[in-house]
């Protein structure tokens, strides 16, 4: 790839979960955060600023909201100032902008912050603004919120197809949801056993309680730089942007591309696209943070990934192979199951918890990781999006 | 006791909290499949250039960029693939359970629709359903100070009577 290579330097994150603060609050909070990990950077050299959030606009009643923040946290970008849409994959989107800002020369020194605040004093207006999550006309108008009917056909379909079983989904709530027992910001930080997750009251039938993320409040940043710029500011290893990847067909339940539910060929596409860019393979990453929305999800990212073989990611995760200690430890600070899920700041946090793995500096952290990858699925999972980070340009 | 609310969107329609279209020709290019779903019919747009049957339907063909199109009709029944019944975190308006199908309309289509007059429990994998339309609140428009209140109709799907 032409142009400069980029490097991700500091991130910043505050606590996650039902929070007694505006999205402006939190977004100070994480940008705090995040100049603290970098001291020798200053606010003033900040010249772009880019902000994930989808639902900002309707329950912040804020639009242009980059502009408001931007003020708040005392930055004034210079090259790029605006807000980034792409619901569950804002994050990441954004992350992947401003990797091309940088790159091309167009800035030097981009934060990408993002998050949500969900929860509304009255909580019918959380749950009846998610049916705007869709293709409001089509989809919001039969009651289609966030996807949860389609998950839960997905896990039917996966189930029949590939004998999938409840167990093996509650796996993938029980191993997250430990990751994030010693995370302070996670919004659970209580582990669960295989009993309790079985025992869960449903949601959408075969989904229960603990295989759904829950609603949470949160903010999330990041900051890039090229790796000239990136020396000069820290003596930590550096990590790089290595590869990405997002492929997006639509927002709706119609014209899914896939055989069934269960069959994912965009995210397929996403992570060739991503492992071509980065010239490497599944085998040789050594962390990831999969957008496990649901326990389903997570098990068939194991497979699109190619991690494992196609309807292979039940027994894959049901035996540790998404563990420490196993093929590749998924999830490590407890995913969006255990930290929540505030769509544009999550593939922020990933990113955020992928750098503390490259450095070695994570809470829960993987001996000798290298190279990481994240990847968020979006809307009606009609988009994927991955980024490949690693120690090496 | 009533809340209070915001006083001053009292007897407003905020069309911002509407969860179905805003199907009047005045907000609406595609205002005709409401009117043909008010009739019966499902359907959709398709090319009279080039041939592509899009679903949603569309103003301008995205396969070949000509905005000579037509109606053309849609099956009304189909067959159900798959099939949920959300019992928790059902959006305001909507009741629980709320029940989806992944339809089989033939043709090569998938539908995921919401299912309708079926009790928790009746529907299985392979039943038929067919299409169910259905007066929803009207919309208000204001005209020149004057407020008018558009009729809408949406749809769902039912089981076929046995």
């Amino acid at each position: 790839m032409t142009g400069r290579d980029v490097c991700i330097i500091a991130g910043g994150m505050s606590r996650w979960g039902i929070r007694e603060a505006s999205l402006v609050d939190m977004a100070q909070e994480v940008a705090k955060d995040c100049f603290d990990d970098i001291p020798a950077l200053k606010r003033k050299d900040v010249d772009g600023f880019l902000f994930a959030s989808s639902f900002c606009g309707r329950i912040a009643f804020q639009v242009n909201i980059a502009q408001v923040i931007a003020e708040r946290i005392g930055i004034k970008p210079t090259n790029m100032c605006t807000r980034v849409d792409t619901l569950c994959a804002g994050g990441s989107s954004g992350i992947i902008l401003a990797t091309g800002l940088i790159r091309s020369g167009m800035a030097d020194i981009v934060m990408v912050a993002g998050g949500e605040k969900l929860y509304t004093p009255q909580r019918w207006e959380t749950y009846y603004s998610q049916i705007a999550s869709e293709d409001h006309d089509w989809d919001g108008a039969q009651g289609i919120g966030l996807p949860l009917p389609w998950f839960a056909m997905t896990s039917q379909a996966h189930m029949k197809l590939y004998g999938t079983k409840k167990e093996q989904l509650a796996a993938v709530s029980v191993k997250n949801r430990r990751n994030a027992a010693n995370n302070p910001t996670a919004h659970f930080q209580k582990a669960v056993t295989l009993d309790e997750v079985m025992a869960a009251r449903p949601i959408v039938p075969p989904l229960s309680l603990f295989d759904c993320c829950p609603v949470t409040d949160g903010c999330a940043a990041v900051i890039l730089t090229h790796a000239d710029k990136a020396r000069e500011l820290t003596d930590r290893p550096l990590v790089y942007i290595r590869g990405t990847a997002q492929v997006a067909l639509h927002s709706m339940s119609m014209n899914w591309p896939g055989e069934h539910p269960a069959d994912w060929p965009h995210l397929r596409a996403a992570a060739k696209s991503a492992y071509e860019t980065a010239g490497i393979g599944p085998g040789n990453i050594d962390v990831a943070m999969t957008h496990d929305c649901f326990t389903i999800s997570e098990i068939i990212e194991m497979e699109e990934l190619g991690f494992c073989k196609k309807g292979e990611g039940g027994p894959f995760v049901e035996s540790g192979q998404s563990d420490f200690g196993g093929k590749i430890p998924v999830n490590t600070d407890g995913g969006l199951l255990a930290c929540g899920h505030p769509f544009g700041g999550t593939g922020i946090r990933q990113a955020h918890e992928i750098l503390q793995q490259l450095q070695g500096r994570a809470i829960n952290q993987v001996e000798g990781a290298k190279i990481g990858l994240t990847h968020n699925l979006s809307g009606l999972n009609a988009e994927h999006t991955i980024l490949i980070y690693a120690r090496e340009p | 006791m009533p809340l209070p609310g915001v006083p001053i969107l009292e007897d407003k329609y905020p069309s911002t909290m509407d969860p179905y279209p805003l199907e009047a020709k005045e907000f609406n290019r595609i205002h005709q499949f409401y009117e043909n779903l008010r009739r019966k019919r499902f359907t959709t747009t398709k090319c009279k250039k080039c041939g592509h049957v899009p679903f949603p339907p569309r103003v301008i063909c995205p396969e070949c960029n000509s905005e000579d199109l037509e109606w053309v009709d849609l099956p009304t029944r189909g067959k159900v693939l798959y099939f949920t019944e959300e019992v928790a975190g059902v959006p305001l308006g909507f009741d629980s359970p709320l029940i989806h199908a992944l339809i089989d309309l033939g043709e090569g289509r998938n539908l995921l629709s919401r299912i309708i007059n079926c009790k928790q429990g009746q529907l299985k994998e392979g039943d038929k359903v067919q299409l169910a339309v259905f007066d929803v609140p009207p919309m208000i428009i204001e005209v020149k100070g004057a407020i008018k209140e558009e009729k809408r109709v949406f749809f769902a799907f039912e089981p076929v009577k046995k």
